[in-house]
């Protein structure tokens, strides 16, 4: 009965020590995340050319509207980098997109995100946020 | 015992090859890059052989690992006994089962290819989406997305050590046999010598995860909600867990569910890596992209110990698109490029293809696309995401590639269809009489015909996709290819916007002759033989033989064919059109301009009239261009300055004020629907009366295939001519105009020469056809050449006269040639004063004149055969026609059409 009782504790102390841990470094990364994300990108800005491909964001431009939105797949977060007659195909299991960032064909059923910006210096630059 | 101890289980060597993925990794450590681990990698393959073969040494064995592992495992369960471990242990080798695929998919992850970037994406993404620890587990994992450095630590340390620490306990020992420790080491250096790891070129649109997670792959592309699939790699951790430890029951049932997910799951890979294609489509081997989209990613070279280049110049080779490719270390000096299309912009691989990474010339050169710029390749090249994806894509859409409005109208003179703007595509031709004649005699000019030989691009050329407008061969390089004897030539023919009148030559000297009558060539039906010695012949293709004509005056000034025809008309805009003039854009009153212009300043052109503009005419920020009215397309040649509108050629730059039409062209009451090429037109090429038969002795050719064959259609031409041509009416949704029209198909088909059925009769059509002569003069026709002559009117040659007797005036007409078998003249549209309906013209909106407009032409006509065209009265007659007539004298006697 002691050894048992001595083993619940250990056991208890044990599983104390993991979940400290856990929580330690489920903080330490999240305030990591926090103070080395990015939160603003400057890139360059073309309001002639329909859609442009910047890493993780693609800029689109139609109708003298511009919208930014995520380059990454809805799906499982592939980064789409391409566009096959208006639409935005993601390479990895051929989810489609329109130009507005809508679902045209599966296996992704959200829409693409769309990301606040801001067209800065006359037209030159657009501020991306987020 | 000690036999036991040394037997040869597939545990064992699973042993063996982890020892030899730690030390091989070790070596690997010293050239892998973490900071640009695709570049690195590249270069190790490019440059330094021995670290490739350490590399692919590092890659096999751990793949043999995780094979070996998996079959060990295989060994255990498929036997009913139990194994009967401890939870402990079971737990613990549940989770090594996790770290192996964890320490694999690391080092996938950093190659830092295509692959590698969307697969750290994809695990990315599922470990986000683990409740309450998803973000700082994918954060702690992968670590910043900008670089590799925690996925390295957790690829040489953290997982490694833990497989280590698992494997140890398992099985109680360090070391493998030696025997297993030579087997496996011989064997994988083998392996490695012969097959190198992949690396992703990073063109290839096509990208798939590793083998062992390509099954998986398959499952998340089912799944809306990937997240789930999580729940399945926990099942099968649990379904091994509980083969390890449990007894009875569970332990049989979970060996049986694993043995079949196993089985379930290699079937997912099987399709996975031989069925899947770009953008996870489904591809087959006998689809014509299988090799290229499906089996690249088993093109891997060979270990070159001495590469075809030294050290030296490997080094010396530029970083292209962030790697290495060593064709530059033995194409050095490769010169006559344009700045965009340099080497060291885009290397040799971005167009030619080959593999990049091998270093022989052999295995560099395998799958190499020796003529870029095909359409059937072009999607491979010129057409990949990094260069001109959106001109790729739209080019086959355009009449040139299509050929939609050539094959429509033939096979409505066949009778095959009821209209001839049905949409269609030189690829889905056919067997039918139409479709082997198009094959035999018309369909080589298309844009997907290959170009299959260097060169340059010719008056015999035909096709050759990008190529046939964008190649131009410098003396030097037409030099070397002259005189290559098998070694490196180094002057490269050149890819850029110098698009001349010869690139157009080849096609449109041919049918409508659109080429040769700009220049002023007309074609005649003599033999070469025949030619007299005289400047005022031109032999063309060593056989045709041409008489100078007038040329177009916009040749006399200088101007090419791409000085008017913009890039959207030319690579087409995207959209399908069934005829030429409906993808044509540019009209002359888009540059002749009457009234205040339609411009467009340069900061709102589309991009790649921006980009081309730029290219050709340096600044051009401060411009503002004209605007077509058709398609709204910028007229990037064009500029309006200071109230004037001027043009520049867009090869030489040379610059020109742009003229306004006469007064006489926009007067609005007498002649507002004539278009300008109605009056315009010098002259215009015809033939008449040609016949179709099929002969199945001649010696023919497919114009598909390429190759020659027995038995084809055969042409036989009628008379050419060079004159002014007949006008009829264009019908469209927003106008009503009067156009020029060339006798396009008066001609019988012989039809059952090719069917074979006595039933077939013989086919006979008398078809005008709608032209665009390119014979422009800056003098409009006079008016009695319309007024006053037959052939303008649809009657064909023959005298018009008008006689008037007993005070009556009256049209007469005698046509010049006899009447055929529909009862009229062999050159004629329509039968003096009548008109016809039906089957009239080669399109559905194009007409004769009514009897109707043909009178009123005539009753202007009788005036001319006495009133001079330049006199006050006919001057006065544009304005106030009716009211002239209504008052005429006495001695005037107008038709009477009674």
């Amino acid at each position: 009965m002691e050894i048992k009782n001595r083993r619940t504790f250990l056991q208890i102390i044990s599983g104390g020590i993991i979940a400290f841990f856990i929580f330690i470094w489920n903080k330490l990364t999240l305030n990591h995340i926090e103070i080395s994300g990015e939160k603003e990108k400057m890139l360059p800005f073309n309001k002639n050319k329909t859609i442009s491909f910047y890493g993780n964001y693609i800029i689109v431009n139609q109708e003298n509207k511009t919208t930014v939105l995520s380059s990454h797949c809805t799906h499982l977060g592939c980064r789409i980098d391409k566009q096959e007659n208006g639409r935005l195909v993601c390479p990895c299991h051929g989810s489609e997109y329109d130009l507005n960032g809508s679902v045209l064909k599966g296996p992704a059923y959200k829409n693409l995100r769309i990301v606040p910006s801001e067209i800065t210096d006359e037209g030159k630059n657009i501020l991306i946020k987020g | 015992m000690a036999k036991k101890k040394n037997k040869t289980t597939f545990g064992t060597l699973a042993l063996a090859m982890f020892w030899l993925v730690a030390v091989s990794g070790v070596f690997l450590a010293i050239p892998f890059d973490v900071k640009s681990p695709y570049l690195s990698i590249s270069n190790m393959m490019v440059s330094n052989p021995w670290a490739s073969l350490i590399r692919n040494f590092h890659y096999w064995s751990s793949q043999f690992f995780l094979v070996f592992s998996l079959i060990h495992l295989y060994d255990h369960f498929h036997y009913k006994q139990k194994v009967g471990l401890k939870k402990g242990m079971a737990f613990r080798l549940s989770l090594a089962v996790l770290t192996i695929s964890l320490a694999m998919i690391s080092g996938f992850l950093l190659k830092g290819d295509a692959d590698s970037e969307q697969a750290r994406q994809i695990l990315k993404t599922l470990s986000e989406r683990i409740p309450l620890i998803g973000e700082s587990l994918a954060y702690s994992l992968l670590g910043d997305s900008e670089n590799y450095q925690l996925i390295y630590v957790h690829h040489i340390a953290t997982f490694t050590i833990f497989i280590a620490i698992a494997m140890v306990e398992h099985s109680r020992k360090y070391w493998p046999p030696i025997s297993d420790f030579i087997l496996s080491f011989v064997g994988t250096l083998g392996i490695s010598y012969l097959l190198s790891a992949p690396l992703h070129d990073n063109l290839n649109p096509a990208v798939k995860g590793p083998w062992y997670f390509v099954g998986f792959q398959e499952i998340l592309h089912w799944l809306k909600h990937p997240e789930w699939s999580l729940l399945l790699f926990l099942g099968v951790l649990l379904l091994i867990y509980f083969v390890n430890s449990a007894k009875g029951k569970t332990m049989f049932l979970s060996k049986r569910t694993l043995l079949v997910f196993s089985a379930f799951y290699g079937i997912l890979t099987i399709i996975g890596l031989f069925f899947r294609g770009e953008n996870w489509k489904w591809e087959t081997p006998w689809n014509n992209e299988y090799s290229y989209s499906v089996l690249h990613n088993f093109k891997t070279p060979k270990v070159k110990l001495s590469p075809d280049y030294t050290i030296r110049e490997a080094m010396s080779s530029p970083v292209i698109q962030g790697r290495k490719e060593s064709c530059l270390a033995c194409h050095t000096n490769t010169h006559g490029f344009t700045d965009s299309h340099s080497p060291e912009a885009i290397g040799c691989f971005s167009c030619h293809g080959g593999n990049p990474f091998a270093t022989g010339k052999k295995q560099s050169h395998r799958n190499m696309i020796l003529i870029p710029g095909n359409l059937n390749t072009a999607n491979q090249s010129c057409g990949t995401t990094q260069c001109h994806p959106e001109i790729v894509e739209r080019v086959p859409t355009g009449l040139m590639a299509t050929l939609s409005g050539m094959i429509s109208v033939d096979r409505f003179v066949f009778n095959e269809q009821d209209n001839p703007d049905i949409l269609t595509d030189v690829h889905r031709l056919g067997n039918s009489a139409a479709d082997e004649h198009l094959k035999n005699l018309c369909v080589r000019c298309h844009l997907g015909n290959p170009k299959t030989v260097y060169g340059p691009i010719t008056e015999t050329s035909r096709g050759g996709g990008c190529l046939a407008c964008h190649l131009n061969y410098s003396e030097e390089a037409k030099n070397a290819l002259a005189q290559n004897n098998g070694d490196l030539i180094n002057a490269h023919p050149e890819i850029s916007l110098k698009i001349t009148n010869n690139h157009c030559f080849g096609c449109h000297s041919r049918s409508g002759r659109i080429s040769t009558s700009y220049e002023g060539w007309h074609e005649t039906t003599l033999l070469a033989s025949e030619m007299p010695d005289s400047s005022n012949y031109r032999l063309i293709e060593e056989s045709r033989v041409f008489i100078k004509k007038k040329e177009d005056v916009h040749h006399q000034l200088g101007l090419q064919c791409i000085d008017c025809h913009h890039s959207y008309e030319v690579m087409g805009d995207g959209n399908h059109y069934a005829h030429q003039e409906d993808q044509q854009d540019v009209q002359c009153s888009d540059c002749h301009i009457d009234g205040q212009p339609k411009i467009i300043s340069a900061e709102d052109l589309d991009n790649e009239s921006a980009i081309i503009a730029a290219l050709r005419f340096g600044n051009i920020s401060e411009r503002k261009f004209l605007v077509t009215e058709k398609h709204n397309r910028a007229l990037i040649n064009t500029f309006v300055e200071n109230d004037s509108i001027y043009f520049l050629t867009k090869n030489s730059g040379k610059k020109m004020t742009m003229k306004s039409p006469a007064a006489v062209c926009t007067r609005d009451n007498a002649h507002s629907s004539l278009s300008c090429s109605s009056c315009h037109t010098s002259w215009a090429p015809t033939c008449i009366g040609c016949h179709n038969s099929f002969d199945e002795n001649e010696r023919a050719y497919n114009m598909i295939k390429n190759q020659e064959q027995k038995g084809g259609w055969v042409e036989y031409i009628g008379e050419y001519k060079a004159q002014q041509p007949t006008l009829g009416i264009r019908k469209t949704e927003n106008k009503t105009e009067v156009i020029p029209v060339l006798p396009g198909m008066i001609l019988t088909i012989d039809k059952k020469s090719f069917s074979k059925n006595e039933n077939d009769a013989d086919i006979f059509h008398r078809l005008y056809a709608p032209a665009a002569p390119h014979t422009t003069s800056a003098k409009g026709r006079s008016c009695v050449s319309c007024h006053n002559d037959p052939v303008a009117l649809g009657y064909g040659e023959g005298e018009l006269k008008y006689e008037i007797k007993n005070g009556e005036g009256k049209w007469l007409f005698n046509a010049k040639y006899e009447n055929i078998e529909d009862g009229l003249p062999a050159d004629a549209w329509v039968d003096f004063l009548k008109t016809r309906d039906g089957k009239v013209s080669t399109r559905s909106n194009v007409f004769p004149f009514s009897v109707e407009q043909q009178k009123n032409i005539l009753t202007v006509g009788a005036c001319l055969t006495c009133h001079s065209e330049n006199s006050e009265l006919m001057k006065k007659s544009l304005n106030n026609f009716d009211d002239l007539l209504k008052n005429r004298s006495s001695r005037c006697v107008s038709p009477d059409w009674e």
